[in-house]
């Protein structure tokens, strides 16, 4: 008997025992939580502690004030060792899980409106931003970090779950929002009503700062760690008209964008969960198979055709799905239907990226903003 | 029947064990086997891609049974050189002398390897696109063979690795499963451009003959016959009578 195969298996076997000691060390779920360290600058880091899964807690209303808040579009981590298929995929999750946080935010009843939103701005108090670590259709491990205007930073958390049935839809996955919510929900109530409304009016300053920031500078004072409002306009203020409704006009970018990916989810849906249910499937028959691989070594080596079959059908198996799902990932990459909206009267389209669809309009924005400032001074 | 494969693409015999003698029962036997193992990851393996342009092999393409390989005619060749090979052996046993020829393996993983191949070979229709950039042989019933027309390719994926390239006569696919099998595609197309040949070799550490099935696929109008499958991620391979029009 050849001793290829059975060396093949042992070493095959310590590097899954190696990549599974440290899934499980900072990965598998449910895990209980790791007391948390301070962060860096940056947006997302692997650094964060470790969420558990929890059930949702929710409100009887909206806690007073209402907070708006924005759920960013994932960021896609990037691995050398990744396959551009596993990129492809990841930049598909990237738009639908964003869409599971918002759901789960919106379910528990404690928030104000919730958007998904390309990047992270001032266009609502608080942000989410979030990013994919480990997405393998089995493992998903995310980063999230929650922010507001002032600059402070709520807290940030990893998120692990491990799906080891196939499930029939994304429902299942989106539990593992529950504890961003829950969190959220804790620090909101430990501030007082007054740092509450400081906070939304303060947001609506950052914003009306970033059209106009000669005229809104001032409000703000910069010279804290965190931004704190000096002094607000007055409610009648026609630039602050003016400004709520270049906002209102965002708004309607966001929920354009939020109505293309409510169709990605219900197209793209039924095909991420065949790729997982694929994946979940041949990572348990990995399992199975290094336990099979490992009992056959000290056996006789009766199995030579089963062994080459089941390792050349799973393969198959798993390249044809991944290539359906690449197709359809691609397929959607390549879409990225320009969105088209109606402002007085005029039609305007955006093309490209998402992200620079939405530079665009903020750009645009703008332009109208300082277009109706200059004629009214 | 000889290997007849470039050198280039005989991935499977350097992992091949006969090409290295094993002190067996000494501790060295694991390092050796290691650095064998090490160097058969597929890692190793940098093929280059030919500056030599690719022909055209876009088209349908169906397997002509006249003029491919039987497997089991394979079978029977590959077991009569077995047999040959025994003979040498004992041959050589009788006169006293030293033998070095090639390994004979597990008789066992050789009758494997057959039945893997009727199955690596058994897509009877191939559809294949190519342009400026990429080649995609799509095979009924299996995942498509994809390559670069720019660069080589090595990838790794959870359950094996996928290496291709074109070598200047032909596109050549490889792939590697983690316990040793290997399954190599080599795919020529006649100079007139109406056929095109699979080559698919497979091989076993735990063999030191691999198993080669040639398949010659022709031309064929999807339009002419009278009905089209597709493959379907819900409903699976779906087939219609209706009218379909050639791309």
């Amino acid at each position: 008997m050849s001793m290829v195969p059975v060396l093949r298996t042992l070493i095959l076997k310590f590097c899954l025992s190696l990549c599974w000691i440290c899934l499980s060390a900072c990965a598998a779920a449910p895990t209980p939580s790791v007391e948390g360290e301070g962060g860096d600058e940056t947006a997302v880091t692997p650094s964060a502690p470790l969420a558990a899964l929890e059930p949702l807690q929710r409100a009887e209303g909206p806690l007073w004030p209402a907070l708006d808040i924005n759920v960013a579009v994932f960021e896609v981590g990037s691995e050398a060792a990744e396959t551009a298929a596993y990129m492809a995929v990841r930049t598909l999750e990237s738009r639908l899980l964003p869409g599971l946080l918002r759901e789960v935010l919106v379910r528990s009843d404690q928030w104000g409106v919730v958007r998904v939103v390309p990047t992270a701005s001032a266009l609502a108090p608080v942000n989410i931003e979030s990013m994919i670590v480990v997405s393998d259709g089995r493992d998903l491990i995310i980063d999230v970090r929650v922010s507001d205007v002032t600059g402070e930073e709520w807290f940030r958390l990893r998120l692990a779950y491990r799906q080891d049935e196939p499930l029939d839809d994304l429902s299942a996955l989106s539990q593992i929002f529950n504890v961003v919510s829950n969190r959220m929900g804790e620090f909101w109530l430990e501030r007082t009503a007054t740092e509450r409304s400081r906070l939304i009016s303060t947001a609506g300053m950052v914003y009306a700062r970033e059209l106009a920031p000669d005229v809104f500078t001032d409000y703000l004072d910069e010279a804290s760690p965190v931004l704190t409002l000096k002094r607000v306009p007055a409610s009648d203020d026609p630039m602050l008209a003016r400004v709520q409704r270049i906002k209102n006009q965002e708004y309607l970018f966001c929920d354009a964008m939020d109505e293309q990916l409510g169709l990605l989810l219900e197209r793209a849906g039924p095909t991420y969960d065949l790729w997982r249910e694929a994946a979940i499937t041949q990572a348990n028959w990995l399992d199975q198979y290094e336990l099979m691989a490992a009992s056959r070594s000290s056996g006789p080596e009766d199995g030579e055709f089963s062994r080459m079959q089941a390792e050349y059908s799973a393969y198959r198996s798993y390249r044809i799905q991944e290539q359906a799902l690449l197709e359809l990932a691609e397929a959607l990459e390549s879409e990225s239907q320009p969105v088209v909206l109606t402002m007085e009267d005029a039609v305007i389209t955006l093309e490209g990226t998402l992200e620079a669809q939405y530079a665009t309009w903020r750009e645009l924005l703008r332009e109208i903003f300082l277009l109706e400032q200059g004629a009214l001074l | 029947m000889k290997r007849s494969f470039p050198a280039d693409t005989r991935v499977g015999e350097h992992c091949g064990l006969e090409k290295v003698a094993v002190p067996h029962g000494s501790a060295l036997t694991a390092l050796v086997l290691f650095a064998i193992l090490h160097g058969c990851g597929g890692n190793d393996l940098q093929p280059e891609m030919s500056a030599v342009p690719a022909p055209d092999f876009s088209g349908h393409w169906e397997v002509d049974y006249a003029r491919s390989d039987s497997v089991q005619n394979q079978l029977n060749s590959t077991f009569r050189e077995v047999q040959r090979e025994i003979r040498r052996r004992n041959d050589a046993a009788e006169k006293g002398a030293s033998y070095h020829g090639p390994a004979l393996g597990n008789v066992d993983t050789l009758f494997a390897l057959a039945k893997m191949a009727e199955l690596v070979v058994e897509p009877a229709l191939l559809h294949i696109d190519q342009d400026a950039r990429w080649i995609r042989i799509e095979r009924e019933n299996s995942f498509a063979l994809v390559c670069s027309l720019e660069a080589a390719q090595n990838e790794a994926n959870r359950l094996g690795r996928e290496i291709c390239w074109w070598d200047g006569q032909q596109w050549n696919f490889i792939i590697q499963l983690p316990d040793g099998l290997n399954v190599a595609h080599r795919f020529t197309r006649s100079g007139d451009g109406n056929s095109v040949a699979q080559r698919t070799r497979l091989s076993d550490p735990g063999t030191g003959h691999d198993f080669v099935v040639t398949r010659i696929f022709g031309r064929y109008d999807p339009a002419q016959r009278g009905y089209s499958c597709t493959e379907t991620l819900s409903r699976g391979r779906v087939c219609t009578t209706e009218n379909i029009e050639t791309e």
